[in-house]
This record gives structure tokens, sequence and C-alpha cells, in this order.
């Protein structure tokens, strides 16, 4: 018994010190500038005005929003919410209303108060609310916010959404870090080359092609955030480049929407102590077959073109494994949303490849095409190299069934005004979503008349489930049909599907609390980053 | 001589009025608009804003209107508003000017000092081992693209030393060390390339020069042989390798495009290639007039050079 009180004893002073030394290590500290990385000058600060991760990577760290996405939880949902200008929200009115409670302690970057009118303004010119005098120059969100009716402001802290139907998703669209509160005081205009936001960082300096410097707010409403004293996003457009700065430690982090698997191993293997995280983008690679072409019209020509491209071999060859199979909606383990993977295996195009192939042949026979007429037509893509490697591989596909295609690379600043105008047959394409949730996906992409609909897929009872789901408050019934949704939409060929790219982060060790998270978008806060130096 | 020179000078502007109508007709030749790009952003193009913003950005006129506005604009010393950023785009241009400069004066300084050099040692050491090293090494230089080397310069720096340059403009005051470290490595990967056309210009020149009577004559009245090649065959065998200076200069540009991306130097150079992608006209326009007078003046430059280097030419064409 005394041996052993002894050991215990023994025990218990060594752990003592090492728990507390791991404690030590784990508590943040205050101090330091944090030097991040972007690949280009973003368009403009106006997070309101831009679709780009340029854009929202360095300016959400300016801004703030009612609530927002935990940034320290991988996986975003309703759960992972967390307060930030609301101090709590309720659903009232049978979920018809929304209303938020603001904090009172907040003000702008330029010693204004924080105000309830501040939010109205925001989420009235965004929607384009009758009567709204501000415009927005391009405006790439309206549409989520498409079922507010009126934005009240019964008090200088109490701002209530008033929504057509009830909808769930609404506040999940708020958490995304596109949703920044804008100043009611300063002009759109204006906030497209400064920030005046209520953020954990001020804008220092902005060197164009440069450099974003950016400097911690003193009277900042969370006390003891941010642990930065600032942040220098350099601008660096080479790749070779950026990668070579954060080996040799010019670079803390990388741009986060790096992706390509091959190089951040490499630098990995060059020093060996960055840390390399495999993460999620909420970013699909899609075939789209322009459905305003007769030819495409028929069902079995769109199911003999998705059965002719192995996914398997998409994930390897197009992707170099930086990918995961996935319908509409991202899949498990990153998303919340997506198809079980027994019931994605079931969609024609996810099964045995040389079967489907057999299949897709037949398919093109009924239809009056073989070797002496092959299928001629042209598969178009951004002329962006990682774009056009999948559509190469695409095309090597549909050359295995007898389909002749011949590619077609457009450059990036004509591809999407060609794609709304419908001037491809079929094309290769990548859609990024904001946050994962079904009706920031399902109304952008799949309703009819929605601009971002490209295939020009429209059917009337598709529309009607979209609405349907999103009025939905129970989450296991909403899933199911969210499910139903999926599915249909794929052997519909609204969308054929290939997968979910993946990305990898490589940041040195000392850099705590950079947490990616399933959508690239939504934790460029930086409230919590501290260096551990 | 003053003939000449405004003759010189006619010809330079006339050269430079034709490049301005170029530029801006091959620059809208491009397929796509600035509104389409600004739209890309969002992902789709709203046809009404389009109009809207088409309006707003003054390119829903007709060309030639456009033009006649840049050149009133032009004159006035206001370069237009950029499409892309929204702000002048002289605000953008101007800082990134004396960084281009800089660089392409150390890089054709590296190339001139290198080449004429080695040219020189290489002629006057003709068929030695020295010859062939030198010979050897202005080949390498010819065959190896400055972006390609600057890209093996960084993986160098970084595999072996852990360190590279700055990657934001250091300034001369701020940390004088700094800066040369953060210049002297592209300077190098662009006036490598240079060295190597101008050591083969200058040697083959030499070698020409080198066996003229008069050089003979001075070497057998006694003249040691560094003040032959040096001061009787360098001065006349630098006529060939000056226009090779100015040629050289032109070609630069374009390798300056790439190794400003490289090494990340934020210069004129590297923001025109994305000017032109994001079809922002006003910058794009002003950039390309800016290199083409620069390029202009460097000819100008040499041509007068020329006159005096060999008198008979400006006699000829006087």
């Amino acid at each position: 018994m005394g041996k052993r009180f002894h050991r215990l004893v023994l025990v218990a002073l060594c752990t003592i010190p090492l728990a507390s030394t791991l404690f030590a290590a784990q508590t943040p500290k205050s101090g330091g500038i944090l030097n991040a990385t972007l690949i280009e000058s973003p368009p403009s600060f106006s997070l309101h005005e831009e679709a780009t991760i340029s854009t929202a990577w360095p300016m959400m760290s300016c801004y703030n929003n009612l609530v927002l996405f935990d940034p320290l939880k991988k996986q975003e949902s309703l759960d992972t919410i967390i307060p930030e200008l609301a101090e709590k929200w309720t659903l009232q009115d049978g979920g018809r209303s929304l209303v938020f409670f603001l904090r009172k302690d907040v003000k702008w970057h330029d010693g204004q108060p924080f105000t309830s009118k501040d939010v109205k303004h925001t989420f009235d010119t965004v929607r384009e609310a009758p009567g709204i005098t501000t415009k927005l120059r391009v405006n790439p969100r309206q549409l989520w916010y498409e079922n507010v009716e009126s934005i009240e402001t019964p008090d200088a802290l109490t701002v209530a959404f008033r929504l057509k139907r009830p909808q769930q998703s609404l506040l999940l669209m708020l958490a995304a870090g596109w949703s920044a509160i804008y100043p009611a005081h300063i002009p759109v205009s204006e906030l497209r080359s400064k920030c005046v936001g209520t953020g954990p960082f001020k804008l220092k300096e902005y060197r164009q092609g440069e450099l974003i410097e950016m400097v911690k707010n003193p009277d900042y409403f969370v006390k003891g955030r941010p642990y930065l004293d600032g942040i220098r996003y350099t601008i660096i457009k080479d790749r070779s480049t950026r990668y070579a700065a954060l080996q040799a430690g010019r670079q803390d982090i990388p741009f986060i929407w790096e992706v390509a698997r091959m190089p951040a191993e490499a630098a990995k293997r060059a020093v060996p102590k960055l840390n390399l995280i495999e993460s999620s983008t909420n970013v699909n690679d899609h075939i789209l077959v322009n459905l305003t072409k007769p030819m495409f019209k028929d069902p079995k020509m769109r199911l003999a073109i998705t059965l002719a491209v192995d996914r398997q071999g998409y994930v390897q060859a197009g992707r170099q494994g930086a990918a995961i199979l996935g319908g509409v909606l991202l899949p498990k383990p990153y998303g919340v949303w997506g198809l079980p993977e027994a019931e994605q295996k079931k969609i024609p195009g996810f099964g045995d490849p040389a079967k489907q192939k057999i299949e897709a042949r037949k398919l093109l026979a009924e239809l009056g095409y073989g070797p002496s007429k092959p299928l001629k037509i042209t598969v178009s893509t951004r002329a962006i190299p990682i774009y056009v490697d999948i559509a190469g591989f695409i095309i090597d596909q549909f050359r295995q069934v007898g389909i002749e295609a011949t590619l077609e690379q457009v450059e990036t600043g004509v591809w999407h005004a060609k794609m709304t105008r419908r001037e491809f047959d079929v094309a290769v394409n990548t859609t990024g979503i904001g946050p994962d949730d079904p009706d920031a996906n399902l109304y952008e992409n799949f309703k009819c008349n929605s601009p971002r609909n490209y295939s020009a897929y429209c059917s009337e009872e598709m529309d009607r489930l979209i609405e349907q789901q999103s009025q939905v408050l129970e989450r296991e019934k909403r899933l199911r049909l969210v499910n139903e949704i999926d599915k249909r939409l794929q052997l519909e060929g609204a969308r054929m599907l290939l997968g979910w790219s993946k990305e990898y982060v490589v940041l040195w060790p000392y850099v705590k609390n950079v947490v990616p998270h399933q959508s690239i978008y939504n934790y460029g806060r930086m409230q919590e980053v501290w260096l551990d130096k | 001589m003053l003939v000449y020179i405004l003759q010189r000078l006619l010809t330079a502007l006339v050269t430079l009025f034709g490049m301005s109508v170029l530029i801006f007709v091959l620059l809208r030749l491009v397929p796509g608009d600035i509104v389409d790009i600004i739209f890309a952003s969002a992902g789709f193009v709203n046809p009404a804003a389009k109009v809207e913003l088409a309006r707003e950005l003054g390119v829903d006129r007709p060309i030639a209107v456009q033009y006649i506005r840049w050149l009133k604009d032009v004159a006035k010393g206001d370069l237009g508003k950029s499409y892309r950023y929204d702000v002048p785009a002289w605000q953008i241009v101007k800082p990134r000017i004396p960084v281009t400069l800089e660089l392409a004066v150390l890089a054709i300084l590296i190339a001139v000092v290198s080449g004429v050099f080695t040219g020189v040692v290489s002629a006057a050491r003709q068929d030695s081992a020295l010859d062939y090293a030198l010979r050897l090494l202005s080949l390498a230089g010819l065959s190896m693209p400055s972006f390609w080397l600057g890209m093996v310069i960084i993986l160098f720096l970084v595999s072996w030393t852990g360190w590279i340059p700055a990657l934001v403009y250091v300034s001369p005051r701020e940390d004088l060390r700094a800066h040369l470290l953060q210049f002297i490595f592209p300077a190098l990967a662009v006036g490598y390339r240079g060295s190597a056309l101008i050591m083969r210009i200058t040697r083959s020149s030499m070698l020409e020069v080198l066996r003229e009577d008069y050089i003979r004559t001075a070497r057998a009245k006694g003249q040691r042989e560094r003040p032959v090649v040096f001061s009787h065959a360098l001065r006349n065998a630098m006529l060939p390798v000056i226009t090779v200076i100015g040629f050289e200069f032109a070609f630069m540009i374009g390798g300056l495009v790439v190794t400003e991306t490289v090494f990340n130097v934020p210069g004129v150079a590297r923001y025109l290639v994305d000017a032109i992608l994001w079809r922002d006209y006003p910058v794009a326009q002003n950039l390309v007039m800016l290199i083409a007078v620069a390029v202009v003046l460097v000819n100008l430059m040499v041509d007068l050079l020329y006159g005096y280097l060999d008198p008979r030419i400006r006699y000829g064409s006087g």
C-alpha cells in the first residue's frame, strides 16, 4: 500500500508539470502578425458585390454578421451557429418571423454606433427591397433573400425578418461569410475600396496587387479578441512562389483555396514539420448538357452521356485522388445533406464502369448513333488547368463509347456570359456553394429561371419540391426530402455530378485555430487565430 | 545632325500614333468585355444590369468615339478610371513604373556589362578553353527562358538556403539590403539571356574588327594588346551591339512579365497581363502605350548614338 502510494505520488508529480506544459501550450497567446496569402487582388472589398474567395477571405476579418458558423468547428450546420452582432434570436409566428436582439456595445471602425438600422440597410440593399435607393453594382446573392417580405426595426437593438413562409435556411445563409453587416452611414460604392466594419481587424494599408494589411481593432466588442496584432495578406500570383514562400517561412498560411494535392504534399515532404490538413471546399465538379438543344432533351441521350463517364476514374485521373464521389449536395463526412453512399452508388454513372459503357453504347445505338455515324459534340470548359484536365478525361471517356467530342477552352472572363447565354453543347464546370445548405444550393442552381441554372433544366414539380423542403422545420424529414430531390435531379440529368473536390491546406504548426470548414467562404474571421511562437 | 534628330523624332511620333490605333483596336477585338467579366464573379449575367453598367463605363459607345475620347483624355493627362478597381488608372500604374524601370535598368546593366565584357574576352582569346567556356555559357543563356531561370533561382534558394527574397516591395529607404536582394535575382534572370545575346554579337563583331588593317597597324606599331582591344577595336565593334541592346530592351519587357510574377515584384509588366485578361481597357491600353513610348525612346536613343558613334550615318541621312 505504502509503495503503491509512493508510486502514485511520483506519477502525479511527474504528470503535473507535463499537464501544465500541455495546458500552457494550448493557452492562446496574444500578439504577432499572421502572414497570410492571396492569389490576386480582390476585384473590390465589397463582400455583397463579389462572389470570389479573393474578397471573402481577407474582408471577413473586417466585418461581422448577425450570426456566424463557429470558426473552431469543422462541420457547419444549424448546430454550429454562434452569435455575433446578434446576442440571441428567436423564430416567431410559426417560423415566419426571425427576430434578432443585437449587442449594444458595438461600434463601427470609424466610431459610429452600430444599430438595427445598419442591419435593415444591409439586407434591404441586397434583396433590392422596394423603395431602396442604394444599388449594388453586381448582386450575386439576391436570391438568398427572396423569401424575406420585409425587415422591421422596432428599436435600435431589435431586427425582425418577416418571411413569406417559414424558412430554416435563412439563418444558415445569414451565418455565411458573405452576410456581413454594412454601415448604413457609408455609401456602398465607398466600401469597394475601403472597409468600415465592426470586425476584429481594421484596414491599415492596401497596396493594390501587393498586400492588404489589417491591424487589430482595439475597440472590438469581444473582450480579449482578436489575439493577433494584425494580418498581412500578401498577394502572390505564382503558385510555385507561394509554396516557396511558405516553405521559407515568409508566409504562415497558404491561400486556403490552393486545392492542389501534389504541391501541398511536396511542400510537406520538403518541410516535414508543416501541417497538412485535408478538407472540403464545397465545390462540385459536374457535366452540364444544354437542355435548350433538341438532341439533349431525350432522357436516353442524357443517360448515355452520364453512363459513359467512370466516376472513380474522374477522382483518380481528373483530380489526382483529391475528390470524393457525391451528388447534388455535399456528402459525408464533410457535408450534412448529401445522399448516403449506398444511395449514390445506385445513380447511373456511379456503378461498374465497364458495364455502364456497354449500356451507354446500346442507348446511343437506339438513338441512331454508332461507329458509322458517331455522335459529334463540343465539350466546353474554362481555360484553367484543372478544368481542362477534367474535360480531357471526360472527352476520353466519351470516345470509349463512340462519342466524338472536341474540346473548346473558354477564357474565364467570357465563361459565365457564355453559359448564361447557353452557347454550348456539353460543358465541364465546377460550382462552389456558400453554406452547406439545400436552399443555398437548390434555388441557385436548379430552379427554373435562376440565372445560374446553366443547363436550363426546368421542372414545375421540382420547383415545388424545392419550395417544400425549404419550409420543413424538422431536420430528419427535411433530409429525406432533400435526398429525394438530389436523386431526382441526378436521374433527370439536370447536372451530371462527378464529385466534390478536396482541398489541402499546408500551414506552420505554430498557427493555431485555423480550422478549415467544409465551405471555404465562411471561416475567414480570424478572431480566434493565434500564434504559438 | 539637327535634321537627323528631327527625322527620327517624326518617325517616332508616327510610330506612336500607329501603335495607339493598333493597341486600341486589338484590345477590343479580343472576345468578351469588361461588363461580362464583372458579372463573371457573380456567376451569371443580368442583361438589364449589364446594359446599365456598360453605359456607366462608357463601353457602349462606338469604338471611334471611345478612341477619340481616350486620346483627348491622355492629352489632358487623364488616364481614365480602372474598370475593375473603380479607381483612377494612374493611381494603379504610378507606383509600378519605378519598380519596372529599376528592374529593367538593372537587367540591361547586367546584360550589357557582362555581355560586352565576356564578348570582348572571348574574341580576344579566340578558340581558347576560356572562349569555349564563355560560348557555352552564352548558349545556355539563349536556351533558357527567363521565367524558367527565375523559377530555378527561387527553388534553388528555398531548397538550399531556406530563404527567398521579400515578396512585398521594400523601398531602398526602408531597407537597402533587402531592396537590393529583392531586385538582384529577377534582374539576373532577365539580364542573363540578354547578356548571352550581347556576348555573341560583341564576339563576332570584335573578331571582324580585330582583323582590320588599322588594328594590325596598331599592333605593328607596338601598341599593347589591352588598348588595342578596348580603345581601338571595341568602339567600332559596338555599332551592331548597340542595335541589339535597343532590340533587347523591347524583348526584355516580355521577359519581365513572367519574371515579375515569379519573384512577386509589383511592376508594370506583371500588372499588364492582368489588365488585359480583365479587359480593363483604360489600364491596359495606357500601360501598353507606356511600354511603346519606352521602346520608341530607347530606339530613338540608339539611332542618335549611332549617329554619334559613326558620323557617316548622320551625314548620309542628312
